[in-house]
């Protein structure tokens, strides 16, 4: 079988079967990730050496009858915020932390070891995740990131590189992380599939701390059931993250076909959508309408994007306060990342405290109206993936809403963005389906059967084969 | 530059902590886009400040004593 384009569970049982080496597979993934990658600029750092040394071990076990699971020999790669022993830097996408490295493996990553998987490269990354305040694609030390289908369309953020590399088929699934859009943008951007899981269910150990309260890993894959199979590798609690859950993950991969789906909309959801995407959301509706029913709901009138921005930036201003105050901010990449944080210092602790308070009541009255639901379906990201040299819009900068990215952050609710179309330049456009917290295995099963009846996931970009 | 209505006494005010703390990094267009985001921060509180809640409304999450040991 040809691996490229492959997805996790087909290459699994090709791994399993022997029919795949996991060496010839790593091989494949790092050449391609040294050859394509920096067309995209979506690699760091290859980590050959591992990557050598874990399919190599991959396959004597697996000659030996001693088979892990699926992920066993299949090749992957991590936003370069998760830690890496072995001088493996780690550079959270910034100039000032080129040369940093830690001594230990992100709980992600040691999990990802256990189950088989090949660490074959630490992919770019916008710096600090954006917590600075970035407003336009090129802000990072390895350049704009650029999405597979289209030269100049930017592929994040903020984890743009394991967006690009499971679009253009360098790696077949890759880590991110999501404070508020990450892994859905990029996932929306490069037209892959990226889980968003809830908020606690995936340890953070080892990972860059941009928002505590906030921050999730989550996979980005070609299909929605590839990404159950990861998250069910690297959920669970840890003794070193005490906000990891203690409830165990098992991904439900059961038939969906012939099974109904009761859907939410929120009223206007789409409204402030480019037309490439609104079209796309209201042909998406009439799909859905074959496995389930779809309804239009209404959430109360907070201001979410005010609750959870303020979060963001007080709590990331926290996290970086000694880059912010040393003055280090001035060696990042994008201008603005340069000084915007400084004026966080005008956020006011109440004020914080009041968001804190507000987003109970976000949590509340999310799970009231998901309680009836499956799933909330929205854009994925309300804008196709943006030109490279222009400003973006961003809900996380308040110039477009995005009361799901909002409530579903603010109340750490799983999420799943699957591609859903295209727009007249050739660049795809994505669905979202939300779910209640800790309901993975509903999403996944919606999403997985959105993959069942439509074949967008199965478009590769034009000049990576 | 600031809009009518605004609440410009405290954008300023806030402002000059800004300038007192980081000013002498700082170029006067660096300032003055920073007073555009010290404007969206005041807006953003005054969102927040509309709501009323009572004092039984807790923040999420809550916070737990801790014990290594357990």
């Amino acid at each position: 079988m040809t691996p490229l384009f492959a997805p996790v569970r087909e290459l699994g049982e090709a791994v399993r079967t022997r029919r795949v080496s996991p060496v010839e597979l790593a091989h494949v993934c790092l050449d391609r990730l040294q050859t394509l990658g920096p067309r995209y600029n979506a690699v760091v750092t290859l980590t050959r050496e591992r990557a050598l040394a874990e399919a190599g071990r991959a396959e004597a076990e697996i000659a030996a009858g001693a088979w892990r699971g699926p992920l066993h020999g299949i090749p992957y790669g991590v936003k370069d915020l998760l830690s890496t022993a072995g001088g493996i830097p780690t550079t959270w996408g910034a100039a000032p932390l080129r040369g940093q490295t830690f001594d230990f493996d992100a709980t992600v990553v040691r999990r990802l070891e256990r189950a088989g998987g090949v660490l074959v490269g630490k992919l770019a990354m916008v710096e600090l995740a954006g917590g600075m305040g970035y407003r336009q694609p090129n802000a990072s030390f390895t350049g704009p990131g650029i999405s597979p289908w289209g030269a100049d369309a930017w592929s994040g953020g903020s984890s743009s590189g394991s967006g690009s590399a499971v679009a253009a088929g360098l790696v077949p699934f890759a880590i991110g992380s999501e404070t508020w859009g990450s892994i859905l943008s990029p996932a929306a951007n490069c037209g892959v599939s990226g889980l968003r899981p809830t908020y606690g269910r995936v340890s953070r150990h080892g990972a860059m701390a941009l928002c505590w309260t906030l921050d999730k890993l989550g996979p980005l894959a070609l299909t929605a059931d590839d990404c159950g199979l990861v998250l069910e590798a690297i959920a669970g609690a840890d003794p070193h993250d005490p906000t990891a859950a203690r409830r165990p993950f098992r991904y439900d991969d059961g038939e969906v076909a012939g099974r109904r789906f009761r859907f939410g909309v929120i009223r206007d959801v789409a409204t402030a959508a480019e037309p490439a995407v609104r079209e796309a959301f209201d042909r998406s509706l009439d799909v859905l309408r074959r496995i389930g029913t779809v309804e239009e709901v209404t959430l109360p009138d907070l201001p979410y994007e005010a609750i959870t921005r303020t979060i963001l930036m007080a709590e990331a201003s926290s996290a970086f306060e000694d880059m912010i105050e040393s003055g280090a901010i001035a060696g990042l990449t994008a201008p603005e990342d340069r000084f915007t944080a400084y004026a966080r210092d005008a956020i006011l602790a109440k004020d914080y405290i009041k968001a804190m308070r507000l987003r109970t009541r976000v949590a509340r009255e999310a799970d009231r109206v998901l309680s009836g639901l499956d799933a909330l379906v929205a854009p994925g990201r309300p804008a196709v993936a943006s030109p490279l040299d222009r400003e973006f819009r961003s809900a996380a900068r308040g110039n477009v809403p995005d009361v799901m990215g909002a409530v579903g952050n603010a109340a750490g609710l799983p999420a799943i963005a699957v591609p859903n179309g295209f727009s007249a330049a050739g660049l795809p456009t994505s669905l979202q389906f939300m779910g209640r917290a800790w309901e993975e295995n509903t999403i996944l099963a919606a999403a997985r059967a959105w993959q069942g009846i439509t074949d967008y996931h199965l478009r590769h970009p034009p000049g990576v084969c | 530059m600031s809009e009518p209505g605004r609440d410009v006494g405290e954008v300023d005010l806030r402002l000059a902590l800004i300038r007192q703390r980081y000013g002498d990094r700082l170029s006067p267009e660096q300032l003055a886009d920073l007073r555009r985001a010290v404007e969206a921060i005041v807006e953003l509180a005054a969102a927040l400040r509309a709501v009323p809640l009572t004092s039984a409304d807790e923040p999420l999450p809550r916070f737990q004593p801790l014990r290594t040991d357990e």
